[in-house]
């Protein structure tokens, strides 16, 4: 039971899991972002795999594990996605999704009837070439990661271009294919995946702050892909190359870190109930073995350790401060309660 | 310029690698043909492929591999990438000739790092090699040994291990398979019991799978005494893997596998105890390179690649690509996967209905390959993949070969395709054909175009020459 990362920790309270799983039903299939409504429902973006022409979808179900069904399938037509990476809801909680593959925004209203999709591939202003992230600020201005453009651009809710900042670099307030983009108490904050940090704009672009450094140790990061701010101004960064939860004080000091400590969901548990061979075997299996014998490797010690965090590809606070980290790999959502 | 060395070098480059684009040919002839393949062996200190991690970003499949999909893709983003192109086709030799399939385990991770272990053992010393897949999680639950008990053998791997994957039959007894499955008792899984209720299940429930771990059973590990191969003692696996790369029956058998990946094809392997080398000459120089470097398979295919049997014009073009070989070689030329794309899984299946879906082999057995990688259909695939990646424009690759090809001249056209392609050679109906569609394109259009360079990379790539290394 030894790991290589200590995954102790001073700043969390685990709270519980939700997840299982699935490519129909409830559950995800490599989810890659989630969002919270109005009325604290979950909405999880799931990817699901190029091999499966299902289980690309949104899943509606909230943090107590109740479900209420999927919206959106794969597809080129309208209220369809190839690669949906990022999912965001405007004031009126419109769905959002952006897709990396089809270089567009896939609009869905507050019941997840498809409304409309905008976004064009190129580099001009206004084009997308590969949408990855979306988020909303308090005017309703979207903000994408155009990350193969290596730049953010802001546009209405209707996809009429404001502006853009960032250009491809490792300078401060430059990026190099940026990946999840937070709008949050006045701030824009990116995960600037190939330069190992996340990076602090204003609503006009304005470069303010930039937190983290490229290695694994406390404070440093590995191709972050997500952040958010909590009320305080503490970030929460998904540090997704070393498989883990990172979180900074609002003056970029390092609080604490996370691995994950997932325990069986409820739809888990269910499923296991019902499966009671499959239950019986795992009731003895060595789900946290020894992995002390790789170095340096979080992404195979995840691959071992079933309640580390394995593609953590989101990370999101709701209105109460519970922080939700996605997992793709792991097709679930880690919750947890911050004591700091 | 010596265009004889050029032409060596793309051969060798072909044999040895994926091809080489024009640009690079010409720099490498500058090296000379020595220094080519010391860079190719040198790949340790060269190596440089596409980011793992990049390919994790885009491809949910390749990140976790827990599917059948996403480790094919993977590898071929390695392939096309590679800076070591050595490395990658020697992994792809030790897949044929140690052949595990997703299929048993659905788990492609799992084949995936045995690939990885062939990256960095495959042009090591055998017995590290054999030890390594002994060990090796695919390997064992491929071949049964998480079934293979003290006092209950199973002699699926220990059995294997001796006739496809060292000797050959013909070169040990039965007794022989029994002992050597014996010495591998106790070498099995982690957490057996959980692993095979869910595979046999296909359960990816609540969590997704998790990587399949090796381990050893010291207690299930039967220490009695063996006889194996003439040697009396007790045994363990390691020892009966020494025994075996003693035998001069390794020694030919690794050649000749050899032989028939890197010059010329052999019949297929059962039929090896009953029909002799095509050129035993070679077969007995690889032989002797394996004992004079305690049984190195780096040593070997260096041997290989500066023999005259390896340079000689008549070992040109002589064998039928591997769908990995056409695809790999294709977009290598293209360069249209420089960054991770949707598309790469579409080429991951194109290959499969070419014949060779890449971590499934059909068998333990592994491919055929020769001639058998070509009938009506799998050929239809070839020639429109290859017609279909080289006629794109929008690949960086293919631009580049357009904007070298600056000649008004039908023959020089032709000629400068067949270079920018990696110095391929045809034969005359082939050119002559090639010609008559040229011919008719100047008269119609009276301007040699993009349009037409284009038509004429693709009618070369959908030629029978473009089919064969």
């Amino acid at each position: 039971m030894v790991s290589k990362i200590d995954s102790t920790t001073t700043g969390l309270t685990y709270s519980h899991t939700v997840g299982l799983a699935t490519m129909i039903g409830r559950g995800f299939y490599f989810p890659v972002d989630l969002a919270i409504t109005s009325e604290e429902n979950m909405l999880v973006l799931s990817r699901s795999l190029e091999i499966f022409a299902y289980g690309t979808r949104v899943t509606v179900c909230n943090a107590d594990s109740e479900f209420f069904g999927t919206f959106g399938n794969p597809g080129t037509e309208n209220g369809q996605f190839m690669w949906p990476s990022g999912i965001a809801l405007d004031s009126e909680d419109n769905v959002y999704v952006v897709d990396d593959h089809l270089h567009r925004v896939v609009v869905f209203g507050r019941d997840g009837e498809p409304l409309k999709t905008w976004g064009i591939k190129g580099n001009a202003q206004g084009e997308l070439y590969g949408p990855c992230s979306i988020a909303f600020d308090s005017s309703d201005n979207a903000y994408v990661s155009d990350h193969l453009n290596h730049r953010i651009q802001k546009f209405t809710r209707d996809g009429e271009f404001i502006l853009e900042f960032g250009r491809k670099g490792d300078l401060p307030g430059e990026l190099d294919l940026p990946w999840g983009v937070s709008a949050q108490h006045g701030s824009i904050w990116i995960a600037d995946w190939g330069n190992d940090r996340v990076q602090e704009f204003s609503e006009t672009g304005e470069f303010i702050k930039s937190i983290g450094t490229s290695g694994r140790r406390d404070g440093e990061m590995i191709q972050p892909s997500s952040v958010a701010v909590d009320t305080d101004g503490n970030v929460y960064v998904c540090d997704w190359g070393n498989e883990r939860l990172q979180i900074f004080d609002a003056n970029g000091n390092f609080i604490t870190k996370e691995r994950g400590r997932a325990t069986d969901s409820k739809w888990a548990k269910d499923y296991l109930e019902s499966n009671v061979e499959e239950a019986e075997a795992r009731k003895t299996a060595q789900l946290e073995p020894d992995v002390s014998w790789l170095v340096d490797d979080p992404h195979e010690e995840s691959s071992y350790v079933e309640k580390y965090f394995w593609g953590p590809t989101a990370v999101l606070l709701d209105k109460s401060g519970r922080i939700y980290v996605n997992e793709s790999n792991r097709h679930r959502i880690q919750i947890f309660n911050r004591n700091f | 310029m010596s265009r004889e060395e050029i032409d060596l070098i793309a051969h060798l480059m072909r044999r040895a690698g994926f091809g080489a684009s024009w640009d690079e040919l010409k720099v490498l002839e500058e090296n000379g043909y020595d220094a080519t393949l010391a860079a190719l062996l040198d790949f340790p200190t060269v190596n440089v492929r596409m980011d793992e991690s990049l390919v994790r970003r885009y491809h949910t499949d390749s990140s976790a591999m827990m599917g059948p999909s996403g480790s094919p893709m993977s590898w071929l983003y390695g392939m096309v990438s590679t800076s070591a192109p050595l490395q990658e086709k020697m992994a792809l030799f030790w897949h044929g000739v140690f052949a595990t399939a997703t299929s048993k385990m659905q788990m492609g991770k799992t084949v995936f790092d045995q690939i990885k272990m062939f990256r960095q053992y495959g042009m090591g010393d055998f017995p590290t090699l054999l030890t390594r897949l002994s060990m090796n999680p695919a390997m064992v639950y491929w071949l049964d040994n998480h079934d293979n008990h003290k006092g209950a053998i199973n002699e699926n791997f220990g059995r294997e291990l001796l006739e496809l994957f060292s000797m050959g039959v013909g070169n040990y007894t039965e007794q022989d398979v029994k002992e050597s499955a014996r010495a591998f008792t106790g070498y099995t899984l982690q957490d057996l019991n959980y692993f095979v209720v869910r595979n046999e299940r296909c359960s990816i429930w609540p969590y997704g799978r998790t990587t399949l771990g090796f381990s050893y059973d010291d207690e299930d590990n039967d220490k009695g005494e063996k006889e194996f191969l003439g040697h009396c003692g007790n045994h363990n696996g390691e020892d009966i893997i020494k025994i075996i790369c003693q035998q001069p029956a390794t020694a030919r058998f690794i050649a000749r596998h050899l032989y028939n990946f890197f010059v010329a094809d052999e019949p297929l392997v059962p039929q090896w105890p009953y029909t002799p080398p095509k050129d035993p000459r070679a077969i007995d120089l690889l032989v002797d390179a394996y004992y004079e470097s305690d049984y190195n398979i780096g040593h070997m295919v260096s041997m290989l690649f500066s023999s005259q049997f390896f340079k000689s014009k008549e070992c040109w073009n002589s064998k039928v690509k591997s769908p990995a070989e056409l695809a790999v070689g294709v977009l290598r030329l293209t360069n249209e996967f420089s960054h991770p794309r949707r598309e790469m899984f579409d080429v991951s299946r194109q290959i499969a209905f070419m014949g060779q879906d890449l971590m499934n082999p059909p068998s333990v057995e592994g491919w055929h390959g020769g001639q058998d990688w070509i009938e009506s259909g799998t050929l239809m695939e070839r020639i429109n993949f290859a017609s279909e990646h080289i006629g794109n424009l929008d690949a960086p690759g293919v631009k580049t070969i357009i904007g070298a090809i600056n000649t008004n001249d039908p023959e020089q056209l032709i000629d400068s395709c067949l270079d920018h392609l990696g110095a391929i050679s045809i034969n005359e109906d082939t050119r002559a054909s090639i010609l008559r569609f040229v011919d008719k394109s100047n008269s119609d259009k009276r301007v040699l175009d993009e349009e037409l360079s284009l038509n004429v990379l693709r009618m070369i790539v959908s030629s029978q020459e473009f089919q064969r290394v």
